[in-house]
């Protein structure tokens, strides 16, 4: 399966964990990795699915490397139905009230669009000590396992 | 493309760049220079003990000198141990990434009385730094001087009671002597009012969750967006033991000697002032140790605090770092008869980066049940190598 992972950062993990993903998934597919910030929206047409890491900045907003795609995303509303991607979340849970607020706000404005998502949107908790890697490969297994039935 | 670059300081911002460089172009030869034994400089010590979500970045700066072929260099002042001119002399580039590590100060009629306490050497003190100084005692009731991020990171820790304390990596010398500290009240005063207060909202919600907490805000802060908003749920919402005021638009002018501590002069809207204060704690900014000066400087790439002076989180450095890294490999013409690392290799006492991945996973194993780390606060023993039978 073609997959491309895209990933919306500040201080980098969100980077790191694509590279890890991307790397994993290499074996049985063939994945690009692209940083959200040189993304146009029209660059979800091109893979069979998408996978999006994206952390949480500020008050619960997107980080800064996330802000200009879906600033895009704003101004050109494109029409994404039939575009599919899923959607992991890097964030806090010492910032109780905004959890994962960053992934859950593009999730949204990609579902706004027409996007389907696939799978649910999980969120990694940093301060949790579980390394993020562990949580989003078996995520990304089950939910390319999903996609090819559906 | 091949090359050799040494970048002085391993924390974030040297970290950054040479993670950028090596992603970009890994045939480099990329050391990391400390004159810690240990890397990651405010990332270690100076991101607070209760933000480890944060600390987490330093599992990216891991694979600089696990997977991407980066060296660490520990306990190598620059400057000191070997000289900038050295340095500049056998690498094809050279980064200046030190940091700032002296405090700001006030910049007022005695701001060198005893009882002042610059937020570099309280923080340094409180996250075991090995050239900390002792903890002093605070006293009844401490005033902060500063609305930035670390003004709230000092607040935080004072007000949090042990058990809100958990999971942190706070040693126990800190630990005790935070429960030693008697506080009653504490102020935090600022120039600039609450709209221009330069605290992440985050903060102030996290403030919002503490037990111990009663704040209120001088001028009383309005609602609406932004941090003022946030200011003002958290003067209404709080209602705990401990007295936290911030006061805005309150300039300090002199201090002096009072009869139980320091006495605060300061302007505000409604005419001038004088606080009472048992430790006067100031959050205004750290500058420059003066260690790296002289005319190679010029000659060398800068990033980070070293280059911009004490402003600019995490995200900051990362972006300045690969912005750098670009103009580094636009602009490197390797020769390669310069020596690069054999220069650095036979200096006595430097440590290596399997050296740190020992003192980490000591630190780790050996941490309380309610710590996720102890750290190793003596230089001394952060030169030893732990052996397991410490564990
Ligand atoms: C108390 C405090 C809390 C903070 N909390 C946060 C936070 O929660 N989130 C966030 O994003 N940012 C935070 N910051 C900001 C962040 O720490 C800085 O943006 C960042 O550390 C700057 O990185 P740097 O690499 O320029 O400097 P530093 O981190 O200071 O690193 C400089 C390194 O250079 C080394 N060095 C100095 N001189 C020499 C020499 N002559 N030879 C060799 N090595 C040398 C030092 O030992 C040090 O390791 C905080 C800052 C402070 C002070
Ligand atoms: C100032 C600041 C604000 C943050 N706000 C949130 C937040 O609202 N919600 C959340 O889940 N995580 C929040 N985080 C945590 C980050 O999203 C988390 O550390 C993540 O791993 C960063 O990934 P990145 O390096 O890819 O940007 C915040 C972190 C910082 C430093």
């Amino acid at each position: 399966m073609n997959i491309a992972i895209f990933y919306g950062t500040e201080t980098g993990n969100a980077e790191m964990l694509a590279d890890d993903l991307s790397t994993a998934l290499d074996e049985a597919h063939e994945t690009s990795v692209s940083n959200l910030s040189d993304t146009a929206p029209d660059a979800l047409r091109t893979a069979d699915l998408n996978i999006i890491l994206c952390s949480s900045y500020g008050d619960g907003d997107l980080p800064a490397s996330a802000q200009p795609f879906a600033d895009r995303l704003e101004a050109q509303s494109p029409d994404l139905g039939g575009v599919r991607f899923a959607i992991f979340g890097l964030g806090d849970r010492e910032y109780h009230a905004t959890f994962g607020s960053g992934s859950m706000k593009l999730a949204d404005s990609l579902i706004r669009r027409g996007a389907t998502l696939i799978g649910e949107r999980v969120v990694h908790d940093a301060a949790s000590g579980d390394l993020p890697e562990d949580m989003a490969l078996p995520w990304a297994e089950d939910i390319i396992a999903a996609s090819h039935h559906g | 493309m091949t090359g050799k670059v040494a970048i002085v300081g391993a924390g974030p911002s040297g970290c950054y760049t040479a993670q950028a460089l090596l992603k970009a172009a890994p045939g480099l030869e990329v050391d990391v220079i400390d004159a810690l034994p240990v890397p990651y400089g405010l990332v270690r010590y100076g991101v607070a003990a209760d933000h480890q979500g944060t600390k987490a970045v330093s599992r990216q700066f891991d694979r600089i000198f696990t997977r991407m072929g980066g060296q660490f260099f520990g306990n190598l002042r620059i400057g000191a141990d070997v000289s900038l001119t050295d340095l500049c002399g056998a690498y094809d580039a050279v980064v200046l990434a030190a940091g700032l590590s002296a405090d700001r100060p006030l910049g007022l009629p005695g701001d060198d009385l005893p009882g002042i306490i610059g937020s570099a050497r309280l923080t340094r003190a409180l996250y075991e730094h090995p050239d900390a100084g002792p903890l002093p005692d605070l006293g009844a009731h401490p005033v902060i001087i500063g609305t930035g991020n670390v003004a709230i990171d000092i607040l935080r820790l004072l007000v949090k009671t042990p058990e809100e304390l958990a999971g942190s990596d706070l040693g126990p010398g800190p630990s005790d002597w935070l429960s030693r500290q008697r506080v009653e009240r504490i102020t935090i005063v600022g120039r600039s009012p609450a709209t221009a207060a330069r605290f992440d909202p985050a903060m102030i919600r996290e403030l919002a969750t503490l037990s111990r907490i009663n704040a209120s805000i001088q001028p009383p802060a309005q609602g609406g967006a932004g941090v003022e908003g946030l200011l003002a749920t958290l003067a209404e919402t709080t209602s705990g033991p401990l007295p936290v005021e911030f006061r805005f638009q309150t300039t300090p002018t002199a201090v002096r000697r009072g009869p139980g501590g320091l006495l605060l002069d300061v302007t505000t809207p409604n005419g001038a002032e004088t606080l009472s204060a048992s430790a006067l704690l100031t959050a205004i900014g750290f500058a420059s140790d003066q260690a790296l000066t002289g005319e190679q400087v010029a000659d060398c790439y800068h990033t980070g605090w070293f280059a911009n002076g004490p402003t600019g989180a995490l995200p900051r450095c990362r972006e300045e770092a690969q912005a750098l890294a670009a103009r580094i490999l636009r602009e490197l013409a390797p020769d390669p008869r310069r020596p690069g690392r054999r220069l650095l290799q036979d200096v006595p006492g430097t440590v290596d980066f399997a050296h740190w991945q020992a003192i980490d996973a000591h630190e780790k194993a050996v941490a309380a049940p309610e710590r996720c780390r102890r750290k190793l606060a003596q230089r001394a023993d952060l030169l030893t190598l732990p052996t397991l039978q410490d564990v």
